[in-house]
């Protein structure tokens, strides 16, 4: 189905080397702060140290004074222009800047502009608040106490639960728990934890005002749809604004939510008629911008004695911080976290989520993980590992004998997916052979005669990414359709745009693949931009592994459509009926006579100077694709952990991750999301939190206490794959960035849980630091 | 304000000075007055690495360094590591080993490299990783990066030998 | 961040005198570094200033201190108080019970319980620190309490200079702080980990 191509053309499946690379490995990329206008200055956010307090008064007399200070912006002059409030992604609105109180340690109050960075610092000093401190609400457990403080004032019912949302069949799951002979139950948190890409976010916002144009220069994952918002909520209008996301370093679903920042910088560059520049800092950025995760959940599983899964229920909490910022689609206030029955075919299921509101930083996004797919994914695999625990069960032998078997896809899952493909035993024994599943569990036995601690963990995920079809998703209204637009000049070449926005995936190569693929033109003479809504075609961004299932099948499609015009033309040339050529990649030819072709390069050319009469020239094509369903990436992670009986600390001596995301494009670059992904799975398990104390003081709001894995800490991860194409898609692949940061996490429990089983531990919530471990170790008396 | 000083530095080879607030952070005076953005900043505690430099021969983080310091002496950003369009070894070596994604890290990642090697032209594995510890990536998961290296290492060692 | 912070201390003074001493609150502020009693509202209740510098960020506390208890037989005082920047920086407050005894060598014991509450950037950047810098406030303190104990005791100044006349209370500097803290925190680090491998 799919033509291999040669290597000079770089279609699908060749680890071609990146286009990107070149400026990068030269520092010449143009990140945000990278841009320099002339006339440009800096703008400078007040932050409150308070959770939850009443603002009394903002002086800002010094401030404005201070030498170099153009403008100090506060709430109650943007309330004068109705912009004090902002809408979110997700039915609710957040404030800009503070009005009447403040919600959250961090949150904005004040904005300061100067002429450089340093006055802008200096001036932000000297703007002076009164605070009243009032009650503060961290535990979300008590978000619902009759004695709880209500956060928001601003909403109509005065509570703190923000929606309720169930799915599922309650009354047969319930029925199917009662009389299940085995029960499992856990209770697992995911800890909130922050996406922290290395650059930070911020924006140049350029107001032109001779021309009436603002020009914004942002670190946004979805340009078009900030443009849309930027033109619905500042009454701007919309052929005036341009958002241009340049060089990003890094997403991870962080750059998806419109921040304060943003929206003051627009306000100030239009008052000022002057470039403004607002980057934060890394405190800010992890204090204040989309946090991920901080779900408590809890799982019932109910099986026979023989290990066959007859039921699951699900009961979440969602910590959603002042505002609920989520972002993600407006039918589905958990996401896609019913995702939740994974890898195995249960005959019911029923699923239940509440959101609650807290004094913390709003959100939460989609950290690298389809809309709380990683969430669903951790609880479903670590309660799989405590049934398997409560039966006296292999937790290999539970997963095989419970996997969707290969025939009965597509899928319907009791809460209401159709996976479209998947071949869960095939990955799983792929994962066994390469780690050695058999010797490992032989050595685990020697070793704990010994008394020496070593855990094998289990992961086999389902992901469900490429959001999404039209009936059922959009994010505030809009669509979650994507585009490409390719056009093909008379030299061969070609230049190609779409709706999406890499933030280091490698775009300018893989999408300049499926076209190389589609019409076998060299990917060397393919240039690919993504950011610029002047000139891309509309499209939702890229977060949700969504790019290559969505934008990446409009390519497709796009190509194809070039390709019959470009058929048409070659008939012409070739004096032949279009139905007696053939296509190869880069060229038609005559059915039978393969020497008589026409080159698409030739055909390029003709459509400029040698056309078929009544066919317009050029050779262009825009495709806006709406995927018929989403896409079910999976796989198997084995992970391998020795313990340290002194330290608690806990080494990853093996890692083998079996990824399936069906046909690949670029396997080079596919290798590398992995490798990224596990890193962060890697750094969620042991060492991440946004933890908040009794007063809402943030305790993880530097780098100092936020840590990020350093080439010391992460091992070598081992990768394969097995390819189960999508059966929808046009070339048949189904997206990856994500699988990696969804599946690992549980494997790295699961392994340290595995470790500890024989001396009766169930379950460690994350992240599991040495010094926690050393507890364990301790109340089981084998500390060392 | 404090009153403005003259710096004089020697950038990637080239004599540079400019009249600076003794408080300004190398980082900003490579980026803002010189104009030289290759040169990036992650975070604000000094862990990341993004901003390495390399003065008088030793990696530094010059978001934790005034560029008064550098007053007299020399320094090396990503700028300067390409010989006059002819990449350097370790450049070559990140693209041939798929040692970035985003890019963001990888300047300040080629230029502890560089001074690893510098000092270390054929470090192990481990080396190699401690070496790079100094800089975060979130990207990659540092094991093409540590190809990358490797490739660069080897490939200094051919054309070593080769002249 | 509730912090607990347990000091004991003695002072080569008789029970009365230092009782006397402690149960003054701008005595006793004239003791803390930084820190300056500026109204009394009542004979119990106090208004007052504390300036703390971490690095070039100064936080100027202005609060009130209330004595909730005073008991001149058990000598023990118990005191809350609560405090908020000037710029709205952030806040913090304190609950402290103090005891003192006298000892059979006619000196005289003090103990001190505090749970101090800081809420803020400091709570933060400081959580780590918050400990050290009481330690180095506390040495300050029980310096300057011996040195106006012993001046009472000659006949020297009656009121203590920091009783909001003449000259600014100064600052514990922090920075200064910051780095001998982290040295000592270090050297205790170093002296944890090589103990039991070497000579004590």
């Amino acid at each position: 189905m799919l033509h291999k191509t040669s290597p000079e053309i770089g279609g699908m499946g060749h680890s071609v080397k990146r286009k990107e690379d070149l400026r990068f490995i030269q520092g010449k990329g143009t990140y945000v702060e990278d841009v320099h206008l002339p006339a440009m200055v800096y703008g400078q956010m007040v932050r409150s140290p308070y959770a939850h307090a009443r603002i009394k008064a903002i002086r800002t007399e010094a401030a404005r004074n201070f030498p170099g200070v153009l403008a100090v912006i506060t709430g109650q002059d943007l309330e004068k222009a109705g912009l004090s409030w902002m809408p979110t992604l997700f039915h609710d609105k957040q404030m800009v800047l503070a009005t009447g109180k403040v919600l959250f340690q961090s949150q904005e109050v004040a904005f300061v502009v100067a002429e450089d960075r340093y006055t802008a610092a200096d001036a932000a000093e000297l703007v002076e608040v009164d605070y009243e401190d009032l009650p503060v609400l961290v535990d979300p457990h008590r978000a619902l106490d009759a004695d709880a403080p209500i956060l928001r004032e601003d909403r109509e019912e005065k509570t703190n639960h923000i929606f309720h949302w169930e799915v599922g069949d309650r009354k047969a799951t319930d029925s199917v728990l009662q009389s299940a002979p085995v029960k499992a139950k856990l209770d697992a948190f995911f800890p909130r934890c922050h996406p922290a890409p290395l650059e930070t976010c911020g924006c140049v916002a350029d107001y032109n005002s001779a021309t009436g144009k603002l020009t914004v220069w942002e670190t946004s994952q979805a340009p078009h749809a900030h443009r849309t918002l930027f033109a619905l909520v500042a009454g701007l209008p919309e052929n005036n604004i341009r958002i241009i996301a340049p060089d990003i370093g890094g997403g991870f679903g962080n750059k998806v939510p419109i921040y304060p920042g943003y929206v003051c910088a627009v306000v100030a560059s239009l008052q000022l008629g002057r470039p403004v520049k607002w980057i934060e800092t890394r405190s800010e950025n992890l204090q204040s911008t989309g946090f991920a995760r901080d779900y408590h959940m809890t799982a019932e599983l109910a099986a026979d004695r023989d290990g066959t899964l007859r039921g699951l229920r699900v009961k979440t909490l969602a910590d959603h911080g002042a505002f609920n910022a989520a972002a993600q689609p407006s039918k589905f206030p958990a996401g896609l976290f019913s995702i939740c029955t994974g890898s195995y075919d249960f005959a019911t299921a029923f699923c239940e989520v509440d959101g609650v509101y807290t004094n913390k930083a709003p959100g939460g996004i989609a950290y690298r993980c389809s809309f709380r797919v990683t969430e669903a994914a951790y609880l479903i695999e670590r309660a799989m590992d405590v049934l398997a625990q409560e039966l006296k069960m292999d937790p290999v032998e539970l997963r095989l004998k419970n996997f969707v078997p290969p025939d009965k896809f597509p899928y319907q899952s009791p809460l209401g997916w159709s996976y479209d493909s998947g071949n869960y035993h095939g990955a799983m024994n792929l994962a066994l052979e390469k780690i050695g599943y058999r010797d490992l569990r032989k050595e685990q036995e020697d070793k704990r005669q010994r008394g020496e601690l070593m855990g094998i963990g289990i992961s086999s995920f389902t992901e469900i990414v490429g959001a999404g079809p039209a009936h059922t998703f959009d994010i505030v209204g809009i669509k979650m359709f994507d585009s490409c637009e390719i056009r093909v000049h008379p030299t061969g070449k070609a230049i190609a745009r779409m709706g999406t926005k890499a933030q280091g995936q490698g775009h300018e190569t893989t999408f300049a693949q499926i076209i190389a693929q589609e019409l076998g033109i060299p990917v060397a003479d393919i240039t690919v931009e993504e950011g610029d809504t002047d000139t891309a075609p509309y499209g939702l961004g890229t977060y949700a592994s969504r790019s290559t299932p969505v934008a990446g099948a409009a390519t497709s499609m796009a190509s194809r459509k070039i390709r019959e015009k470009a058929r048409k033309i070659a008939g012409h040339l070739l004096e032949v009926n279009e139905e007696d050529l053939e296509w190869e990649p880069g060229k038609f030819y005559i059915k039978g006579a393969p020497s008589k072709s026409k080159t698409i390069q030739e055909i390029a050319f003709a459509a400029y100077t040698d056309l078929p009469p009544g066919l317009e020239a050029g050779l262009e094509a825009v495709h806006y694709y709406d995927p018929p369903n989403l896409t079910f990436p999976f796989g198997t992670y084995i992970c391998v952990v020795d313990i340290d009986k002194g330290t608690g600390e806990v080494k990853v001596r093996r890692f083998v991750a079996v990824d399936d995301c069906g046909n690949i494009i670029n396997p080079m670059i596919v290798e590398g999301q992995i490798h990224g992904g596990l890193t962060e799975g890697l750094a969620i398990a042991f060492m991440q939190e946004i933890a908040y104390d009794e007063n809402g003081n943030i305790q993880g709001g530097t780098f100092m206490d936020y840590l990020v894995p350093t080439a010391v800490e992460t091992p070598n991860w081992e990768t394969d794959k097995t390819c189960t194409p999508s059966p929808h898609h046009p070339i048949g692949a189904k997206g990856v960035g994500e699988s990696p940061n969804v599946g690992s996490p549980a494997a790295f429990v699961n392994a340290v849980v595995d470790a500890l089983s024989h001396l009766g531990v169930r379950h460690i919530d994350m992240p599991i630091t040495p010094w926690k471990v050393w507890q364990i170790l301790k109340a089981k008396g084998v500390a060392e | 304000m404090a009153t403005k000083k003259l710096v004089r530095v020697k950038v990637n080879g080239r004599d540079r000075e400019a009249e600076i607030e003794p408080r300004l952070l190398l980082v900003h005076f490579i980026r803002d007055v010189l104009g030289l953005t290759g040169t990036h900043v992650g975070c604000d505690t000094t862990n990341c690495g993004a901003c390495t430099v390399i003065l008088d021969g030793r990696p530094v983080k010059s978001c934790t360094v005034f560029a008064i310091q550098a007053e007299g002496r020399e320094i090396q950003t990503i700028e300067g590591v390409a010989n006059n369009g002819q990449l350097h070894p370790l450049q070559e070596g990140f693209q041939e080993e798929h040692g970035l994604q985003c890019g963001f890290c990888t300047p300040g990642m080629i230029l502890s490299a560089y001074a690893l090697l510098e000092k270390n032209p054929h470090p192990t594995e481990e080396e190699i990783r401690w070496g790079i510890s100094g800089n975060l990536c979130r990207c990659t998961g540092y094991q093409n990066i540590v190809k990358a290296v490797q490739y660069a290492a080897n490939k200094m060692s051919e054309e070593k030998h080769a002249a | 961040m509730a912090i607990k912070i347990e000091k004991t201390f003695q002072v080569q003074e008789p029970l009365d005198g230092v009782w006397k001493f402690l149960s003054d609150p701008r005595k006793v502020a004239g003791c803390i570094p930084g820190a300056q009693v500026t109204e009394a509202v009542d004979d119990r209740t106090y208004k007052g200033l504390i300036k703390v510098q971490v690095g070039p960020s100064v936080t100027d506390y202005r609060g009130e201190a209330h004595i909730a208890l005073l008991d001149n037989e058990k000598h023990e005082i118990q005191m809350v108080g609560k405090g908020q920047d000037v710029r709205g920086k952030g806040s913090a407050s304190m609950k402290m019970i103090g005891q003192a005894r006298a000892l059979s060598d006619g000196s005289t014991e003090v103990v001190t319980v505090s749970e101090v509450n800081v809420v803020g950037l400091l709570a933060q950047l400081g959580a780590r620190m918050i400990q050290e810098v009481s330690n180095k406030m506390f040495e300050e303190f029980t310096r300057n309490l011996r040195t106006q104990l012993q001046q009472e005791r000659v006949g020297g100044t009656e009121q203590p200079s920091n009783s909001g006349t003449a000259s600014q209370p100064q600052p514990i500097k922090a920075v200064p702080l910051v780095l001998t803290v982290a040295r000592e925190s270090a050297g205790r680090l170093f002296r944890r980990i090589f103990r039991g491998s070497g000579p004590r």
